[in-house]
């Protein structure tokens, strides 16, 4: 069963929780909070999509089964299975709802079963699959619907129903090779005759050309293979597969040290050795597959009757077993400390969580990432590591949204202070007092203005000496009436009178543009300061008192925000613990292996000492025999 | 008395290991159900930060707002937009492939979104992308718009011309 477990963690292609949604646009043209939360869903980012739909919710947006559908895809993209199979149970059971067509309804149910697949979850997710119609789905999701379903009735022992899956998947698919292998697989462990498990073996070999990494799936299936011939007794065919999987590979090592003891079964000791020191030169002695080798080498050495070198490969062994666990020890003091896991999650990418986004699992330059990789690589660990990640995204979230909130604060005292300015500026009154004074300016102006201007004639622009001569001229005309009988004088007075009253009656109309010039440059004064003391009641009256409010809003959501927080921490703790009682959990199991190897190691070389220590004594008792 | 004894214990043994274990799943689950309460938690939080942002720094009388919408367009692929206002650039955004296609299915982008004063403005849109031949294309659209005393929404359109089989490009203002 444990050989499932690897083809179902190796083939798990990226599943996006958008897959699961239906082709469905947004109602209302100008829907802005609907529309994004569409196109957040759409562009993975579930996060927002999420807030955005709790607050379409709030809105009671008609559409709620919808919006339940794409809150449940938020969820799923979130890692936040366990809700959104609720959701999603509920809708896509509910057969009233017209909003998912059949084919919709077959999509989301396959990619659920494919999600929980991929997450480990089997039983739901052969639950879900048989909620699939196969007749409604997409033709090209079809054959991942035989493999997803073929491997899970495998997990569940069912094999029959396995076979109709498998049988029904097109031989071009990719899914084809995995299928072949997984049935390859289910034969060893049903007793099926030999060729015919051969015959799986190679058919899948020869399917692996449709798949997306071909020499890496071959590798992988020679290497089931000989594992499996060699479990079973068949060392030579054990042999045949063994050769074929390449040296440079992922599973050169577990190929090499089974090829290894496939010779040895068949008495081929000296060809055996080849492999085995190829390995342990080539490898860490942090990998299992050298710390077998090292103690496998003098057991050959041994039935090769190389009993000396044998007891020195022994007593090696036995040193590098004890540098081994003392590593090993190391390793748990740093996953004690911190050292493993902060730097892990320090590398992550800081605002990406949820269930998609991938986890970097390089270790670059760290001591424990040779055997760390082997626990990286088990999907369990990499789920609850992506809890952890989640859960440390989250608390930087957090701690930045407080930040955020210090910043609303000062926001709001700038603005309250801004309006405290408006409201304490002394413009209106300034410029109320300096339009008082114009208007006043202005009225007086005018008054003396239309006074002069009252007569056409210009008389009320004369001057006081020409206002003596008009009143003279009014004197002599009177004087010059009893006087002069003829007119003569009359007529010459007359004359000199009409010169100036024309002097005057020009000057009033030059003197009159002027005034009237000058009397709508303060007119324009008067209304450009009327204007600004418009604009300053205006802006007085109408300062907003944007920061009104806000404090309490900001109060609460901090409280909230911290309290959150303190609610995290706890749970972080947890979650780190479980990590890191899974990575601790894995050293203690490499630890007793490599214990067992010491034991069996020193065992051997004391039982190796005293025997050719015998042979000396032996030899030396015939000498002195002799 | 001996084996009585024995037996007590053993059956004790046995029912604190099942309970031990029982224990310890019904943990990780509840850690699990924990995690993902708080996962729920902290994104109605977010969201209330995020509205509240909204509210504090761009006031409904000065708030202006730009969106990307892109209907039943098959054969055109936006990948970059620029915007610019009034003469200054303001903002540019490069689409992902993902993006496009959340576009296609309905989605709508806040492309942008800023404070503007009232007045007569101007809004120019710079947009870049290719058509199914994998050639370049590339539009300008301009839009005159007044804005008054309230909240402002521009939409940047881009449709189907069925007749003349091209994308075709246009600012709307949302009443």
């Amino acid at each position: 069963m444990r050989w499932f477990l690897l083809i179902a963690f190796a083939i798990s292609p990226s599943v996006l929780a958008e897959d699961l949604l239906p082709e469905q646009y947004r109602a209302s043209g100008q829907d802005a909070l609907y529309g994004q939360a569409l196109f957040s869903l759409h562009s993975g980012e579930y996060q927002k999509a999420l807030g955005l739909n709790q607050a379409l919710q709030k809105r009671r947006h008609k559409n709620t089964p919808l919006l339940k559908i794409q809150q449940a895809t938020a969820q799923l993209g979130l890692g936040m299975s366990q809700q959104a199979k609720k959701h999603y149970k509920k809708l896509l059971t509910a057969k009233s709802s017209k909003l998912i067509s059949h084919g919709t309804r077959a999509q989301a149910w396959f990619y659920l079963a494919k999600h929980f697949y991929n997450k480990g979850m089997w039983s739901t997710a052969l639950q879900a699959i048989h909620q699939v119609k196969g007749g409604h789905l997409n033709p090209q999701l079809k054959d991942e619907f035989h493999f997803i379903a073929a491997t899970l009735e495998l997990f569940q022992g069912k094999a029959k129903q396995a076979d109709k899956h498998i049988l029904a998947i097109s031989p071009q698919s990719m899914w084809a090779a995995y299928a072949f292998l997984n049935l390859a697989v289910s034969y060893t462990e049903r007793d099926v005759h030999i060729n015919q498990v051969d015959a799986v073996f190679e058919k899948a070999k020869m399917l692996t050309k449709y798949t997306q990494h071909p020499e890496s799936l071959e590798d992988k299936i020679n290497l089931m293979a000989g594992q499996f011939f060699f479990a079973t007794g068949r060392g030579r065919s054990a042999i045949k597969h063994l050769k074929e999987v390449s040296l440079d590979g992922a599973f050169t090592s577990k190929a090499l040290l089974t090829y290894g003891w496939a010779l040895t079964e068949q008495w081929q000791y000296h060809d055996a050795l080849q492999p085995w020191y190829m390995l342990k030169t080539n490898h860490s002695p942090l990998n299992q597959d050298v710390q077998e080798t090292l103690i496998a080498i003098p057991h050959l050495l041994e039935k090769l009757n190389a009993k000396v070198m044998a007891l020195g490969a022994f007593d090696y062994a036995g040193e590098q077993y004890e540098m081994i666990y003392k590593q090993l020890e190391e390793s748990a003091k740093r996953l004690n400390t911190g050292e493993f896991i902060e730097p892990l999650l320090a590398q992550q990418i800081p605002d990406k969580w949820g269930a998609f986004a991938a986890i970097d699992l390089s270790l670059p330059n760290h001591p424990d990432r040779i055997y760390l990789k082997d626990v990286m690589s088990k999907s369990y660990f990499q789920g609850e590591l992506k809890n952890l990640r989640d859960l440390h995204v989250m608390r930087s979230q957090l701690n930045s949204g407080i930040e955020q909130l210090a910043a609303f604060e000062k926001v709001q005292i700038t603005r309250r202070d801004e309006y405290q300015q408006v409201k304490n500026d002394k413009r209106i009154n300034l410029t109320s007092r300096q339009l008082l004074k114009l208007n006043k300016r202005y009225k007086t102006l005018r008054a003396t203005v239309d006074k002069a201007f009252k007569n056409p004639s210009g008389v009320g622009l004369a001057s006081e000496f020409e206002k003596n001569q008009l009143a003279s001229f009014k004197q002599l005309n009177t004087d010059f009436k009893a006087l002069d009988e003829n007119g003569h004088y009359l007529q010459r007075l007359r004359r000199v009178e009409g010169v100036l009253k024309w002097a005057l009656s020009q000057r009033y109309y030059e003197r009159k543009k002027e005034v009237s010039k000058n009397l709508a440059i303060l007119d324009g004064k008067i209304k450009q300061t009327r204007r600004q003391l418009k604009a300053a009641k205006l802006a007085f009256r109408s300062t907003p008192k944007s920061f009104n409010g806000f404090d309490k809003k900001v109060a609460r959501l901090r409280t909230k925000y911290q309290q959150q927080l303190k609610r995290l921490d706890i749970v972080y703790q947890k979650q780190r613990e479980k990590v890191g009682g899974i990575v601790k959990l894995d050293i203690k199991k490499r630890q007793k292996v490599v214990m067992d190897y010491q034991l069996q190691a020193r065992l051997a070389a004391a039982r190796l000492f005293d025997e050719t220590s015998n042979k000396h004594r032996v030899v030396a008792g015939a000498e002195v025999r002799q | 008395m001996k084996a009585i004894h024995s037996s007590i214990t053993a059956v004790l043994c046995l029912f604190s290991l099942l309970a031990s274990g029982y224990l310890m799943a019904a943990d990780q689950a509840d850690l699990d159900a924990s995690i993902e309460t708080l996962k729920s938690e902290v994104v109605s939080l977010n969201q209330e930060l995020f509205e509240l942002e909204e509210q504090l720094l761009y006031p409904a009388t000065t708030e202006f707002a730009v969106f990307v919408s892109m209907a039943a367009v098959d054969d055109f692929a936006v990948s970059a937009i620029k915007l610019t206002l009034d003469d200054q650039d303001v903002t540019s955004y490069l689409y992902s492939a993902q993006q496009v296609e959340a576009l296609r299915r309905g989605g709508i982008q806040k492309i942008y979104i800023g404070n503007l004063k009232p007045g007569l403005h101007k809004l120019t849109a710079e947009i870049l992308g290719k058509d199914t031949d994998g050639r370049s294309l590339k539009r300008t659209v301009v839009a005159d718009f007044g804005k008054a005393r309230s909240s402002k929404y521009l939409e940047i359109k881009i449709t189907n011309n069925e007749k003349q089989n091209r994308p075709d490009f246009a600012i709307v203002e949302w009443k």
